[in-house]
């Protein structure tokens, strides 16, 4: 199959393994952190931290979009849930988040209407089925999702589609970003950056990290041998004594991304002043809202909502593990009173979580506890 | 297009996938991939045209992919 047989090729994995290889010093230790869940998924989905040499350690960053929502933005969605009148649609994994008063899914089967969408322009349709009720998007992600939602809301705005809402919850890439960069004591030498967000922002967004942090980045597709190509190049830059912004998305990414989603995007949002990330604190300018001129469609507009701000779960350690400080397995919780199936924090929740994605992979690698200890 | 597995994330996430175009009508295009297929908005990317491959995404097509 085209675009996936050439980059699943165990022949190339094998030859860029050993280049990887080549390119560190005996000894020495290299934290590359892969900023994006899908990368993440497909590390341990294809194993490849088995093709790396023990030099090299993969963190995993805060680029999965259901794990870095806050259980107070869980309860606003779970409070519009059970607005009379309201439809909530939103993807499946934020059907499971728990928050402060449980997830949707529960409200759900407490009798709130709460469906799943794969897309909001499926939510604006279900809108047009639904006459007598105001169906608000649950609204998550990154770059890569807004456009989805922006596209919808000038569709909306076009139809006038009058029973339509989107609670907004779109959040951006460079400001956690900065956020691990400027924290202490969290060391990253080098970083894998995200394929789809950069389709929508393109490559030259990155370029406060060589510029400003002293580090390079290579933004990478998401089949094994991109990843193993671009860790290769990451390493390359070092041994050649270069830190920049590369591509090795090239077949899909451009240095500028794409116009037309960044114009949708500011033409429907603007940036909040502030927003809570789970694990991360509250960041400055890091989310979206909607622009005023979209107020009839903000269910933040149109409904009161609680506003909390909640703490996590105290034996929940997704905030170490978001920004790369601990490893899923080495939460207390981890695959005990936190399963994909009953997940206590979002990184076990989408299957692109850190957490989710090692539970599913990984685990078995883990040494088996003693019987009878 | 992301079928309910642990293949693929069944949420937007950040996951987007590889579709061809078989068939355009105004500001939507039929796509395939991997024997699924799917109705995703092309207002992003305008120029698709029959037969190229489109990045889709919650239900958008984010951008044209370079066929080599």
């Amino acid at each position: 199959m085209k675009y996936v047989d050439e980059y699943r090729s165990a022949e190339l994995a094998r030859g860029l393994s050993a280049e990887i290889a080549s390119l560190v010093r005996p000894g020495e230790t290299v934290r590359i952190m892969e900023v994006c869940g899908g990368h993440t998924h497909a590390i341990y989905r294809h194993g490849l931290e088995d093709l790396l040499p023990p030099e090299v350690e993969l963190v995993h960053g805060p680029g999965c979009p259901v794990c870095v929502i806050p259980m107070g933005r869980v309860d606003d969605a779970i409070a519009l849930a059970e607005q009379p009148g309201v439809t909530l649609a939103t993807f499946g994994d934020m059907m499971r988040v728990p928050g402060g008063r449980g997830s949707l899914l529960e409200a759900k089967a407490r009798g709130a209407d709460v469906r799943m969408v794969y897309s909001p322009l499926d939510a604006l349709a279900l809108a047009d089925e639904l006459p007598d009720r105001r169906v608000v998007f649950f609204a998550i992600g990154f770059e890569t999702t807004a456009p989805a939602t922006a596209v919808t809301l000038l569709r909306a705005r076009d139809a006038g589609t009058p029973n339509f809402a989107v609670f907004c919850n779109h959040v951006t890439i460079e400001p956690p970003l900065r956020a691990i960069l400027e924290t202490p004591g969290i060391r990253i030498d080098a970083f894998v950056g995200p394929g789809h967000v950069s389709t929508v922002i393109g490559t030259d967004a990155y370029r406060f990290i060589p510029e400003e942090f002293g580090r390079p980045i290579v933004v990478s597709a998401f089949e094994p041998v991109d990843l193993l190509q671009s860790i290769a190049m990451l390493l390359r830059q070092r041994v050649e004594g270069r830190c920049e912004v590369e591509n090795q998305y090239t077949r899909v990414v451009r240095p500028e991304g794409n116009a037309r989603a960044l114009h949708a995007i500011a033409e429907t949002m603007e940036l909040r002043d502030d927003f809570e990330w789970r694990g991360l604190g509250t960041i400055p300018r890091s989310a979206l809202r909607l622009r005023p001129a979209f107020a009839a469609w903000d269910a933040e507009e149109l409904y009161a909502l609680p506003g909390a701000r909640l703490e996590d779960p105290k034996a929940c350690r997704c905030g170490e593990v978001l920004t790369g400080q601990i490893k899923p397995w080495e939460c207390g919780v981890f695959g005990t009173a936190c399963t994909p199936e009953r997940p206590l924090g979002t990184c076990m929740v989408s299957s692109e979580g850190a957490c989710a994605a090692f539970y599913a992979y990984g685990r078995l690698r883990l040494p088996k506890e003693p019987v009878g200890a | 297009m992301t079928p309910p597995t642990q293949e693929h994330c069944i949420t937007c996430s950040d996951e987007a996938v590889e579709a061809v175009v078989v068939a355009l009508d105004g500001t939507t295009a039929l796509v395939t991939s991997e024997g699924a297929e799917e109705r995703v908005a092309i207002d992003l990317v305008p120029e698709a045209a029959l037969g190229d491959i489109l990045l889709c995404h919650a239900g958008i097509a984010l951008e044209l992919v370079v066929q080599g």
